[in-house]
């Protein structure tokens, strides 16, 4: 595990060197802090021995439909530690935050098809399914699959409803005020693809 | 708004607040005073019903140091609101052990590590805690690089050694249960512990470094095939001497498992082996043959193990992809200790196709970028920076690799360019800030808002992005030179470089951060002021890269301090100039405006006071060097500075002929100097004389004809006074014309020389140089071993057995290719400072043609 604890805003300036070197998506900076700033308990960095960090979660929670729930907005261990258990680590971190602190109903993400890596270990490791795929998801033309994993006992929740090719955040449920939507936020949920 | 709706977060709105002033001011702490108060009385009135509102309530009575206080909420009612377990005993623990309730934080930590035994940094604070030393919060706090130091200092002083023995067995026998419990995880925690309480015994004086190597050893035989191995030690082998870290890799060697294991262990090894005998400079010891040897046995490694990543995917890691890092980095070296240029072609050659096979190696693109940027190559060194995919916060914390060789540069569209994003993004975020923090706010995070405001402080308060708005300024001054006009444009948007000069008074007292992440950057080059390549072997002596920024502050400042003061010292000689000639024509006087002359004569002192000199001292030693007195070597790497130190100088006194006349043998004799010691040399070895003719021509020489530009343009008829003019046509020639006239003479003829340079480089046929460049390449002995390795086994190699995408990476790299890419972007760098040097020249022909006159 090295050491998976919360991240601070500090942590940004590493965690996007750490997308320097195995990520090519690259969030603008302030996508980072929306997340951090909006629901700091889901973001999470693993820490190296040497106080480096060598990977991230990135989560938010979403209220599209009636159900509260989560979604990974991005993960990344870098190349020299994979294979470690890191990235199974850091979700179940954000997972269990989801479910403890937002009573989040299920969590979602999307993956690239050609990522067999990544849908190994959503699949098989992390226990997710495949919830739909979107067509051209990606800004190089790459399909996505649209996958969730229920928390426990609640699985029986699921409902059918449209499935969606942009992140939307509204004021985040159980986050605080859910009522008003301000322009500041909005600038910041355009940023998000 | 609390008193009106008495709602909770309208109160911690306003606890925040005051914890922000109290933390940016450094005062005002009775403050907390009153928001803890505040905060009491709610919680009697209304209880606390946030997790975050807790957090605030216990940080506000950490910041009083209130420990107990804080220690008491946490273990009431209050402490359920945080409802993951781990979380509260971390608090507890940092709690108790600032309280220096040793005893009872130790056992919080303890119950942590059965929790998380993987948990570093829990296992840090268990021995601080064990050891009473609060040293280690030094460690803890300190934020200010990306990558916290390696080294945590630890204090044994206060116990005896009874103490510490009882102290570390009892460390040991946790360290032991937990790596019984963890025996069937690959957790490396518990283990490197083992390690960590060997280097405590070792750093009391405990003599026992036969047994921290055998831990070491232990761990290199568990988890030495992994990618992390090297890292993981690092900061324990920094503790040991010289000969004991080659004692360590000597024993790696004997005990890598080169039979029994399988090919992906061996690899892994051997690539540890490697990077461990990097990170302890032992391979600077080794001797030419070694190293060279090593790197083809490396070469052959890589080739055997390609097979190996035949299936994965394009974003998967390789196998043996770091190995094509390190083979480059001992060619590197190699070059370094030879000065054979083949070492360095061959470096090229390797990376080149390692990105071939694998485009997405941001190591590969950083050397190489480095190495272009070395031979001058800058065009392709910026395209393998563009490649790196820098945006957003990367700007702040990578664009380090490349700005400083593009501002030596003569590329100024691109550097342009990346002076622009980097300060949009920083103004961008900047401005974003207040909607950022009302967010944090709205989503009731306030311990993030603190963190927030803090971060947002760090970034402002950034070494680079001061230096890069004094430079981009620069930059439009030195684009605009060549007309008067332009210039006074611009120094008019700067308003007269008023402001700039402020941010000089100011730097003393600032606080500069450095968020450079310097760990990236290759061994020759470890911040961009040094590079050992420039240097010779012989001087050298192996340095780790770390806490390079401590060291670069006082320099980093006074450059930007020195650099800031130019644009208004600019504005000042073209007003003394204005007058000068004329005055001089008319009545012999001394020239310029007495009060301009006094301002400019104060921000020469200033400047050389960040040369580190007096203004008198400064005028000897120019003086001297351009008699020859002194040779220009004792101007070090500021030569540029001062030579911009002589022109202001001459401005400030144009009425003595002498001072033009030291300021035009300081032009001749830095300038030809550098030339001839280029000679014919390739571009390959003497770039970094190229870069400083470039700096001369484009700073101190365009500020001199802009002062030229301005005395001629005063004594040149405007169109309405024409009769005038041809009045003065008949003055004698005053002393200063003559000067000046003498001036542009001189300039012109020491441009000319610099053109000429450039173009007996120019005029080499391109398909020569390539020629030139493969044909180093190609020998039976000595450099060129690696590629001929890489070589061969392209040629032999077989689509079933690498798989198609590699097999169609292998074929369709060329060397020819790579080599005339390289060719290419150095011309180009030669062609853009031609071109300046050709624009220059015909500014002083101009010149010449308009003081005919007079």
């Amino acid at each position: 595990m090295v050491c998976i604890r919360r991240a601070t805003v500090d942590d940004l300036l590493a965690m996007q060197a750490c997308n320097l070197m195995c990520l090519p998506e690259n969030y603008q900076m302030k996508y980072y802090l929306y997340h951090i700033l909006s629901w700091p308990q889901l973001l999470y960095v693993a820490e190296d021995y040497n106080g480096r960090i060598v990977g991230y979660v990135l989560a938010k929670m979403d209220e599209e439909s009636n159900e509260c729930h989560g979604h990974i907005t991005s993960l990344a261990v870098l190349r020299t530690h994979r294979k470690l258990g890191l990235a199974t680590k850091l979700m179940t971190a954000a997972q269990s935050a989801m479910e403890q602190v937002y009573e989040a109903e299920y969590v979602s993400l999307h993956v690239r098809r050609s990522n067999r890596a990544a849908f190994h270990l959503y699949t098989e490791t992390l226990g997710y399914k495949i919830h739909d795929v979107e067509a051209k998801y990606y800004a190089d033309g790459e399909d996505a699959y649209d996958m969730r994993k229920y928390f426990k006992g609640k699985q029986n929740h699921q409902q059918s409803h449209g499935h969606h090719h942009h992140h939307h955040h509204g004021g985040g449920c159980c986050s605080g005020d859910a009522v008003d939507t301000t322009p500041a936020e909005d600038a910041i949920a355009t940023t998000s693809k | 708004m609390y008193k009106l709706a008495g709602e909770e977060r309208f109160l911690l709105w306003a606890v925040c607040s005051i914890q922000l002033q109290v933390l940016c001011d450094k005062s005002g702490e009775k403050l907390l005073l009153l928001a803890e108060g505040l905060l009491k009385k709610h919680i009697a009135s209304h209880s606390m019903h946030e997790p975050e509102a807790l957090m605030v309530y216990i940080s506000l009575l950490e910041q009083q140091s209130k420990y107990n206080d804080a220690l008491e909420v946490l273990s009431g009612n209050l402490g359920s609101l945080l409802v993951i377990e781990v979380d509260k005993l971390r608090i507890q623990g940092r709690l108790l052990a600032r309280a220096r309730d040793y005893a009872a934080a130790v056992d919080v930590y303890k119950k942590i590590l059965e929790l998380s035994p993987d948990d570093w940094e829990c296992f840090l604070q268990y021995l601080g805690c064990l050891f009473e030393d609060d040293s280690m919060w030094k460690y803890f706090d300190d934020t200010d690089q990306i990558h916290p130091t390696k080294n945590i200092e630890c204090k044994f002083s206060h116990l005896t050694e009874e103490m510490f023995d009882s102290r570390i067995s009892s460390a040991s026998e946790l360290v032991q249960k937990l790596q019984r419990d963890t025996e069937n995880s690959n957790l490396r925690g518990p283990h490197l512990a083992e390690i960590e309480i060997e280097k405590r015994k070792f750093l009391y004086g405990k003599k026992n470094d036969s047994e921290l190597l055998k831990s070491l050893l232990q761990y290199f035989l568990k988890f030495g095939h992994l990618a992390c191995y090297a890292s993981d030690v690092e900061a324990f082998l920094q503790v040991l001497p010289p000969h004991k870290m080659a004692e360590f890799v000597g024993m790696l060697v004997e005990n890598a498992d080169s039979v029994s294991a399988s090919a992906t262990t061996v690899l892994g090894q051997t690539t540890t082996i490697l990077k461990v005998q990097e990170l302890t400079g032992n391979v600077f010891e080794l001797p030419l043959g070694e190293i060279e040897a090593s790197a083809v046995k490396l070469a052959k490694l890589y080739c055997q193990n390609l097979p190996l990543s035949k299936d994965l995917d394009p974003q998967e890691s390789m196998f043996g992809e770091e190995l094509l890092s390190l083979i480059s980095n001992m060619l590197v070296q190699l070059y370094w200790r030879t000065r054979d240029f083949c070492y360095l072609a061959e470096a090229i050659m390797v990376l080149e196709l390692g990105l071939s096979i694998r485009g997405h190696v941001w190591q590969y693109k950083i050397l190489l970028l480095h190495i272009y940027s070395y031979i001058g190559a800058l065009p392709l060194a910026f395209e393998r920076y563009k490649a790196l995919d820098v945006k957003n916060i990367l700007t702040e914390t990578v664009s380090h690799h490349i700005l400083c060789q593009m501002l030596e540069s003569p590329m100024w569209v691109d550097l342009n360019n990346l002076l622009q994003d980097y300060l949009k993004f920083m103004d961008d975020h900047l401005k974003e800030s207040a909607d950022l923090t009302f967010l944090a706010y709205r989503h009731r995070n306030y311990s993030k808002v603190i963190e927030f405001v803090l971060f947002k402080q760090r970034l402002q308060q950034s070494n680079q992005y001061e230096a890069a708005r004094v430079e981009a300024s620069l930059l439009q001054l030195k684009q605009n030179a060549d007309s008067i006009e332009e210039e006074e444009r611009v120094l008019e948007n700067l308003k007269s470089g008023v402001q700039l000069v402020e941010l000089s008074n100011e730097m003393g007292s600032r606080t500069l951060r450095f968020n450079e992440d310097m760990q990236t950057r290759p061994w020759w080059t470890p911040c961009p002021e040094k590079n050992y390549l420039l240097g010779s072997f012989e001087d050298f002596s192996y340095c780790p890269k770390e806490n390079v920024n401590k060291d670069r502050e006082e320099n980093v400042k006074r450059s930007i301090q020195r650099k800031s003061l130019l644009p208004r010292m600019v504005y000042l000689s073209i007003q003394c100039s204005a007058t000068a000639l004329k005055e001089s024509l008319e009545t012999k006087g001394s020239g310029g405006d007495l009060k301009t002359c006094e301002e400019l004569k104060s921000l020469l002192e200033e400047y050389t006071k960040t040369l580190g000199s007096s203004f008198s001292d400064a005028v000897e030693m120019i003086t001297e060097i351009s008699q020859g007195a002194r040779t220009f070597e004792t101007l070090g790497s500021d030569l540029v500075d001062w030579l911009n130190f002589a022109v202001f100088w001459n401005a400030w006194s144009l009425s003595s002929q002498e001072h033009w006349h030291v300021l035009n043998l300081l032009f001749e004799r830095l300038i030809l100097d550098r030339i001839k010691s280029m000679g014919s040399s390739q571009m390959n070895s003497c770039y970094s004389d190229v870069q400083v003719l470039v700096q001369i021509i484009t700073e101190p020489l365009a500020w001199h004809s802009l002062v030229i530009q301005a005395c001629t343009r005063s004594s040149l008829p405007s169109g309405k006074k024409k009769k005038k003019a041809q009045h003065s046509d008949h003055l004698p020639s005053s002393p200063m014309s003559q000067a000046i006239k003498d001036s542009i003479h001189s300039l012109c003829s020491t441009v000319q020389e610099v053109s000429n340079w450039l173009l007996n480089q120019i005029n080499n046929p391109e398909d020569d140089q390539v020629e030139r460049f493969l044909t180093t390449l190609k020998r039976n002995e000595g450099p060129g071993q690696v590629l001929g390795v890489l070589e061969s086994f392209i040629a032999s190699s077989e689509e079933s057995e690498v798989g198609s995408r590699i097999f169609e990476s292998l074929k369709t790299w060329s060397k020819a290719d790579s080599a005339r890419k390289t060719v290419t972007a150095q011309q180009r760098v030669l062609r853009e400072f031609h071109q300046i040097c050709g624009s220059k020249r015909k500014l002083l022909e101009k010149l010449k043609q308009q003081m005919s006159h007079v």
